[in-house]
């Protein structure tokens, strides 16, 4: 893709190309020290860019990826609104209580209900509306709730890697890449369910077999009513009509030309209406915006920012020759480079935040396209970035958005989850996880 | 006028070893909403009251920022509530005291005092300028009785 900008002229005294390099760099290395908020970093970034030269204010917009930014603002308004009813409540208690309250049972169906939860929604979402739950069950049980919140932290990053949806990086490359949701689905999601249960399996080892619980605990948790946790039966309709809309949106759009974004602001569209339609115009007023509040502004404007940086960086050719000389170093070897490409994506994603580096990585990927050939032949490429990025996000603290807010959750709840220790264990499991999909990539399709 | 005019400069106090169940008992009994809680050198460090009670009885999970919004799906009986009471009730009451609630010079505006009285709630501790040293306190009926009696 590429280039409506002018020439740009000597800036500053400084070569254009050093000028975007220098200004990529300096917003990295911002973005690392949360000296400031990212999404006030990134603006003002892409600012300069305009300001400084590098695009022009027309190619800034051309940079922009609207495809990502509708899809994310269209889910977070439905899940947003969604969230009213209890539905998440219920499937937490319902899911623990299908055990008898069993400490490891619950553990291992939050889990599973986190992973489809991330799979279906942002993650960042899930984990917000699963963490309370999950304290309000361990407390109950007289439990530690860290091994629940670890495990919820994985099963957030898994499960989000499965889908189109589920995670902002695949929404990045999906977009980009112009893939489906069937895409991601059945190249994604058969490896999430080897790594899902496989992770189980240490999380057992390490605190599986010490949780225990009285019976009269136990009890407590059974006395839940989950029925009873749907506050609004007439909106969870609602929600779950247009949900299944928007999927079957998302697994049919792709043949008839429906962009994600397309389907993700029309279920929002439909949602909005429905939820409003017997409101008067005061009542509609406040519905409408508390629904737009539910919309994560910083992460849009972060990625408004980051999209214009990148493009700013692309548009001098610096990343294409990135590309040649990574390929030079894998000797225009696709196995390598597939190979190469998910563990740098994992260790970089579990150490800086995914999303600056997977926008960096789509321009730098689709600049090897020409030594490969087709696009078709690049694809194990981007199979790998998405795992890569997603899956290494376990491997911190830091590594994903979703890590940070359970982190800050367990803080509030007086069972924090400390960084080194986290990383001690998330690190290796991480690893272990790139490694299965390393294995599942090289037998499927190289 | 400012707010050392309307305070009461000799509230009764909580010290930061106190133990729950005696506080609770002592606040129960004597049906204050809030008392300070001020350390052997007459520094304040928060405050205690029925409000804290109510947090120690109810779901953590709920209290908490960005815990849960409605819990209608629990039933719990009043010795429930008791028995989660009851498992923190050795324990001092700064863990569950109120320490961010905003304080006043005694030279405050006497308006802009009774603004933040409006606007907080609850009883305002007035600390002196330049150490944490609890001069008085200002509740909705010291505030009232001045304005009523002038």
């Amino acid at each position: 893709m590429l280039l409506t900008t002018n020439p740009a002229n000597i800036i500053f005294g400084i070569d254009p190309t050093l000028f975007a390099s220098i200004l990529f760099v300096l917003t990295y290395l911002l973005i690392i020290t949360e000296w400031l908020n990212r999404a006030i970093i990134a603006l003002a970034a892409a600012c300069l860019m305009v300001l400084g030269g590098v695009l022009t204010q027309e190619a800034a917009v051309q940079g922009i990826d609207f495809n990502t930014l509708g899809l994310l603002t269209g889910m977070m308004v439905i899940v947003g609104i969604t969230k009213n009813c209890g539905v998440f409540q219920y499937l937490a208690i319902w899911s623990a209580k299908k055990v008898n309250a069993d400490p490891w049972g619950i553990l291992v169906m939050l889990v599973m209900v986190t992973a489809i939860l991330s799979a279906l929604l942002d993650n960042v979402t899930t984990v917000l509306l699963i963490a309370p739950v999950t304290l309000l069950i361990t407390d109950a049980l007289k439990i530690s709730a860290y091994p629940y919140l670890f495990a919820e932290i994985f099963a957030s990053n898994i499960g989000g890697s499965a889908t189109l949806i589920g995670d902002p990086p695949n929404i990045m490359i999906g977009s980009a890449v112009g893939l489906s949701f069937n895409d991601f689905l059945f190249n994604l999601a058969p490896i999430t369910l080897i790594i899902l249960p496989l992770t189980l399996i240490p999380i057992y080892l390490i605190w599986g077999r010490k949780l225990n619980s009285s019976p009269e605990h136990r009890q407590q948790v059974m006395n839940y009513q989950e029925l009873e946790a749907i506050t609004d039966v007439r909106l969870l309709k609602q929600s779950l009509f247009v949900i299944s809309l928007v999927l079957l949106g998302f697994i049919l759009g792709h043949d008839y030309h429906l962009q994600p974004a397309t389907v993700a602001m029309s279920g929002a569209a439909l949602l909005l209406v429905l939820n409003n339609l017997t409101q008067n115009a005061e009542e509609q007023s406040k519905t409408v915006h508390k629904s737009f509040c539910e919309v994560e502004w910083i992460t849009i404007f972060f990625f408004i920012g980051l999209f214009i940086v990148v493009y700013g960086l692309e548009s001098t050719g610096i990343l294409e020759t990135i590309a040649h000389w990574i390929l030079g170093k894998t000797n225009n070897d696709l196995t390598a480079t597939a190979i190469a490409i998910m563990w740098v994506s994992a260790i970089a994603s579990a150490l800086v935040d995914n999303i600056p580096f997977v926008a960096t990585m789509i321009p730098l990927i689709e600049s090897m396209q020409s030594s490969f050939g087709s696009p078709e032949q690049i694809m194990p490429l981007w199979w790998s970035l998405a795992l890569g990025s997603c899956l290494g996000g376990n491997g911190s603290l830091i590594g994903a958005s979703a890590n940070l807010i359970v982190a800050g959750f367990a803080e509030r709840a007086g069972q924090p989850i400390r960084f080194l220790p986290f990383m001690l264990i998330a690190f290796p499991l991480m690893l272990l996880s790139i490694l299965i999909s390393s294995i599942y990539l090289y037998f499927r399709y190289l | 006028m400012s707010a050392a005019s309307i305070m009461d400069p000799n509230p009764t106090v909580l010290k930061p070893s106190d133990k729950i169940s005696k506080a609770a008992l002592y606040i129960m009994q004597h049906r204050y909403r809030s008392l300070p809680v001020v350390d052997n050198d007459g520094c304040y460090m928060g405050i205690f009251g029925v409000n804290c009670l109510l947090r120690l009885v109810l779901p953590r999970a709920a209290i908490m920022e960005q815990g849960l919004e409605t819990v209608p799906f629990i039933h719990e009986t009043l010795a429930d509530l008791h028995s989660r009471l009851k498992d923190v009730e050795d324990k001092p009451i700064t863990i569950c005291m109120h320490d961010e609630i905003e304080t006043v010079p005694p030279d405050y505006p006497l308006v802009e005092t009774l603004l933040l009285l409006y606007r907080t709630k609850c009883s305002i501790p007035v600390v002196e300028t330049d150490s944490c040293k609890l001069l008085g306190m200002i509740s909705y009926w010291d505030a009232g009785e001045k304005i009523l009696s002038a």
